[in-house]
């Protein structure tokens, strides 16, 4: 059975929630953190909230953007190799912009989805697609015979809608209850993670 | 140690019968739940599956501190499923022997190690115990060739199905309905003696409280 492992990006491949780390470069650690949290929790639609947040980071440059990401957000290195082991086979499919996760999506290797942005000057201007997970696993449907999602957030419940094989992964957050609810398998820890994703 | 690896703990069901509202892995003996002693027990094996349902965020809450790199299973139908269904969840993809135990059952370490002595992951081992829980399911047992015969809910033998097993080579089908049913089609079978007590009914936990004797005589 040919299987595609459909991954968040930000809590679930890294440690950290990848919006809140940029905002320490400009004072705005707690706002932006308390706006990621609300909005994972489903408080806040998904979209309002990232155009907002993108708004406050644009200021921050592309490439000081990509360096934060580098430097400071820490990855789940038993996920990141599983990705790097199944590379064909997995995808990110993630709300972030493509220009600021590039480096990071690069190093794993796989295919991805992300929001995308105009980029002038080494500024982000405005995000142009703010990625639809649903839609996004649905693209890839014809190509496997079943698909697995792993996410945490209100944000992955779409692509959650269209999977064959669900994973709530709580090792950031604790998963919310809506993803929960549509969930066949709960993970705190990324160990276990990748041992449940190697056995389906 | 054991060389079976991967175990599946059914924990999805309502205990109604014990009157509590609570699911039975929670419950308290000796100031401890059930699947505190359960966890404790396992602590040497590398890969959990808990299956579960009724007030599974209770559960997953209580584990989750005890032990943080459980899988949890979810079986939203638990109200309308059988262990089968449950242990057929539990189990998905594994491809070697597993432990199955369920969720109310409470045995002492020292047997615990003598049952898991005998196992292995290639080879179906059935854990019985002297009757003695309400409405049991008993088994036909040879002790000349340690092996079960039969499941039967009457007459009444000396020994009762357990709900603790090593699987190995049987599907479990979730529409044959309880376990011992999916077992039934690859007798004779063999069984080795496994004290614990299953908490199905108020009875069962005062028998439990009465007798069970923790790991240090705590």
């Amino acid at each position: 059975m040919k299987t595609a492992y459909c991954f968040d990006l930000d809590g679930t491949i890294t440690r950290d929630e990848i919006l809140p780390v940029l905002a320490r470069e400009i004072g705005l650690f707690e706002e932006i953190g308390a706006l990621t949290e609300a909005t994972i929790k489903g408080l806040i639609p998904f979209r309002k909230s990232f155009l907002l947040r993108c708004r406050l980071l644009a200021e921050i440059p592309v490439s000081r953007v990509q360096e934060i990401i580098h430097e400071q957000v820490r990855l789940y290195d038993d996920v990141v190799a599983f990705i790097q082991e199944h590379r064909k086979d997995c995808f990110v499919i993630t709300g972030n912009i493509g220009a600021w996760v590039d480096p990071l999506l690069r190093k794993l290797d796989c295919r991805v989805f992300t929001s995308e942005a105009e980029v002038e000057n080494d500024r982000l201007k405005s995000v142009t697609t703010v990625l639809d997970k649903g839609q996004a696993i649905q693209s890839i449907r014809s190509e496997y015979d079943r698909l697995v999602a792993i996410g945490d957030g209100m944000g992955d419940v779409p692509m959650f809608e269209h999977a064959h094989l669900r994973v709530a992964f709580g090792a950031t957050h604790e998963p919310i209850q809506t993803l929960v609810q549509l969930s066949d398998y709960v993970v705190f820890h990324e160990a276990s993670l990748c041992r449940l994703l190697k056995t389906l | 140690m054991s060389t079976v690896k991967n175990v599946v703990i059914c924990a999805a069901g309502l205990g109604s019968r014990l009157e509590l509202n609570m699911p039975k892995c929670l419950v308290e003996i000796g100031g401890r739940r059930l699947i505190e002693y359960q966890l404790d027990l396992l602590r040497d094996f590398e890969n959990i599956h808990i299956v579960v349902g009724f007030m599974e965020e209770e559960v997953m809450k209580c584990v989750k501190r005890i032990r943080k790199d459980v899988v949890f299973v979810r079986n939203p139908d638990y109200r309308t499923t059988s262990n089968s269904h449950s242990l057929n969840l539990g189990a998905r993809g594994f491809s070697e022997g597993y432990l199955t135990l369920d969720g109310d059952i409470l045995i002492e370490e020292d047997e615990f190690k003598r049952f898991m002595a005998k196992a292995n992951p290639r080879e179906t081992l059935i854990g019985i115990t002297e009757s003695k829980t309400e409405d049991a399911v008993y088994v036909d047992f040879d002790p000349a060739t340690g092996v079960i015969r039969d499941f039967r809910r009457s007459p009444k033998t000396a020994y009762e199905w357990t709900g603790i097993a090593v699987i190995a080579g049987i599907e479990i089908r979730p529409e044959v309905g309880y376990v011992f049913k999916n077992l039934e089609r690859y007798l004779p079978l063999k069984a080795a003696r496994v004290h614990c007590f299953e908490i199905d009914t108020p009875e069962d936990l005062n028998l439990a409280l009465q007798h069970f004797k923790p790991a240090g005589g705590g």
